[in-house]
Formats: C-alpha cells, structure tokens, sequence
C-alpha cells in the first residue's frame, strides 16, 4: 500500500463523515463508523482501482457496515440526537433561528427515513453523486435508487414544511 | 397538503438532480415555464437538497479526528482499531455462543434437507449436489425458490487469499428459520466454513432476505475477519469470477 493511498484516504474523511453523520444521526457513532471503515479499506486496499474515485468506493464501505451494524443492532428509528448532531457547527452554520430550526428539522426528518432511502438520499442530495454513481455504491439498480429517492422525499419534504401551500 | 404535478414527479426530481442532458433539461425548463405547480415542486426540491447537504456540513469544515487520521497513517497508539461495535452473543446452534471468540468453529447445523437433498452442513460440499451448483453459478442477490416457502440467495462473494468465499443464506418462512453458512474455494470444491442460524422472526429484514453485502446473523463478522476476506466482489468481478470457474 502506498503513502499516496493513505493520504488520499484521509483527504476524504470530510466527506466521510458527512455522510457517515447523515446515515447514523451523531457525531460519535459517524466517527465509528468512518474509522472502522477505514480500518478496512486498508486492509483491502489492493483492491481499490487506481483512475477510480476513492470517496465511492469508501462510500459502499460504510454504507455496508452501517447496514450490517443496524440489522445486528435490531434497532430501528431515530437514534439521533438533535443536539450531538449539530455538535459540528452548534448550528453557526445558519444565519437566521428559522434556518437553525429547518437544519434540525432536517437531522430528524433524515433520521426518521427507512435505512435504504436515508442513504440514496444521502448519497445524491448530499454527497451530490450521480444516480448512476449511488447505484453502484448502493448495488443496485438506477431505478431502485430513483424510487427510493422519490419514496424519502415524498417522507421528508412535509416534514420540512415544503408542502404545496407552503411555496404559493 | 402534497404536491401534485403534472410531469412526473421522477422526472422533475431527475432535472432537480442534475441526471438530464441538456437537450432533456431544456423540455422540462419550457414545461415548468408552464406549469408553476411543478416549478413549485422543483423548487422544493432543491431547498430540500440544499437544506440536507447544510445540516449535515459540519465535518467539512472540521480537521480529521487525530484518531481517524492515525488509524490510517499508521502513526500513533491508535492504530489499533477496534471493531466498529461491539456485537451481541449469538445463538448459534448450542455448542458455538461459549466459543465464538476462541476460534474457527466448525458447528455442524440442525438443517432440515431441502427437497433436492443438500445439507448446508459444515464440511465438503458434494460435488454436483444443488448447493454445490448455487455456489458455483448464482450471482450474489439472486434469489432462487428450492421448495415451499424455502429460498436460497448468495448474499456476496469475498476474495480470500488464494480463492473465494461465498456468504449463502437459506431463509425457510414455514420453520421460521434463517440459515447462513460461509462457503470457502480455493483449489477445487467448495468448503462450508461455518454455518449459524436464528429464527427468522427475530431478523427484522424488510423484504425477506439481507443485503448483498452484509452478514445478517450477529457474530458472523468474526469468522468472515478470521479468514481474513476482503471486500465484497462487485458484480462485474463477481460475474468474471464465475466465468473463469473461481481460478484465481
């Protein structure tokens, strides 16, 4: 393995976490989560293809632990904490008290989403990975992704108060 | 109350995301000049996406945890990492859940015959036998119905050193039981490694089997890190794998 694979790896933790965060809903268990995956993407480096993009491969990583570990756990539902979440920014991020409040209203409504959905919307509306891209990441096809992205929005977005009357 | 639109709600969210070509983008650009419920509706979801990928930027403007940053520089105490969680005792038959952590157990399992008569027991698996045919040609994902409320998938291939191993799981909805067994190759035949079980009640799967790349019983983890597998083929590989007769 080379030094350049350990420093690209690391060039990608930023994302990582993200979207370990916006999968597992705090901060701790994000952290978990990217290290144990990245425990294992050295372990298995000789199969990472050079010319391909680290962060997808590191992607479908630790969206299979995070699945492995939910079904292990046999939990199920929101195990976020509002305030871990925000513990990033404390919620500086936003400018305004209604922007703070919309950024917690969307931690909850992302943790509410059933596994699969959280982390197609994830992976597209966060990551901003193509369909194609979160297919594979995923392993399976454009069309799963695109209808459980449907089924996460058409969840979400009421949730965010994005409803018909609330844009006219 | 909800949106309802005129175009489909796919393809104004495929627009939204960016997945059309120009030409494509251009038609839904003149029909939402139209139609201002489904410009009203794309524009919800771009705050939707936008308002996501804000909440969860934390990490984007932090430095990476010196932990992480050890484990994979290799630097440091830390570079020990120990496993993402620790994972709950198992049943596993009766004998195993005193040993999971002492070894690589090989637990023969009360597995009822399937109607072509395979076993997924520990041991060689019979030539030409069912099981040894599903090892060696399903694709991972692919479920296949072998009797009565009994399915058979590959759940995912993983390289080991000097062969394969193949993670199968054997879901039957009439005993309420789920089967999962580790099935090695590296030279010729198939070897099941290990097999465990739990009642299918107690898995929680949403559509009846796991997915493709994980182990859905608890404790399998340490075995699949025991034979030291890596991570699992994506299907391309996997598919090239079969064709070539698992020759490494």
């Amino acid at each position: 393995m080379t030094d350049r694979f350990r420093q690209d790896l690391v060039a990608t933790v930023p994302k990582l976490r993200r979207f370990a965060l916006s999968l597992t809903g705090n901060a701790a268990d994000a952290d978990d989560l990217v290290q144990s995956a990245c425990v294992k993407a050295l372990k298995n480096a000789e199969q990472f293809r050079e010319g391909t993009r680290m962060d997808s491969w590191m992607y479908r990583i630790i969206q299979t632990l995070w699945i492995d570990d939910r079904r292990r756990a046999k939990t199920r539902g929101a195990a976020i904490d509002p305030e871990d979440a925000g513990l990033s920014d404390g919620g500086k991020s936003a400018r305004l008290p209604e922007d703070r409040m919309m950024l917690g209203l969307a931690r909850k409504a992302m943790a509410t989403l059933p596994e699969k959905q959280r982390a197609a919307l994830s992976l597209v509306a966060i990551e901003g990975l193509s369909y194609k891209e979160t297919a594979q990441v995923l392993d399976v096809p454009v069309g799963t992704v695109m209808s459980r992205l449907a089924r996460a929005r058409e969840a979400l977005m009421p949730q965010l108060g994005l409803t018909k009357g609330a844009l006219q | 109350m909800s949106f309802e639109t005129v175009m489909k709600k796919t393809r104004l969210a495929a627009f939204a995301d960016g997945e059309l070509s120009p030409e494509e983008a251009a038609e839904v650009v003149m029909h939402l000049a139209d139609h201002p419920e489904d410009q009203a509706y794309v524009d919800a979801l771009m705050v939707a996406s936008e308002t996501l990928a804000e909440a969860f930027s934390g990490p984007m403007n932090e430095p990476v945890p010196k932990a992480i940053e050890q484990a994979i520089l290799g630097n440091g105490p830390t570079a020990q990492i120990v496993p993402f969680r620790r994972r709950p005792a198992v049943w596993v038959g009766t004998a195993l859940a005193a040993s999971v952590a002492a070894a690589l157990v090989a637990v023969p399992l009360a597995f009822s015959p399937n109607p072509s008569g395979d076993d997924l027991a520990v041991g060689l698996v019979k030539p030409g036998s069912y099981l040894a045919r599903t090892l060696d040609t399903l694709p991972s994902g692919t479920p296949e119905t072998v009797g009565e409320g009994r399915e058979v998938m590959i759940l995912a291939t993983l390289p080991v050193d000097g062969g394969y191993c193949r993670e199968i799981e054997v879901i039957d909805q009439t005993a309420d039981r789920i089967d999962l067994g580790v099935a090695c190759r590296r030279n010729a035949g198939w070897n099941v490694e290990v097999t465990l079980s739990e009642p299918l009640s107690a898995t929680g799967t949403e559509d009846g089997f796991v997915a493709a790349s994980g182990a859905e019983v608890q404790g399998l983890q340490p075995f699949l890190d025991r034979l030291g597998t890596g991570v699992a083929l994506d299907p391309v590989s996997e598919a090239d794998a079969i064709a070539k007769g698992w020759s490494r």
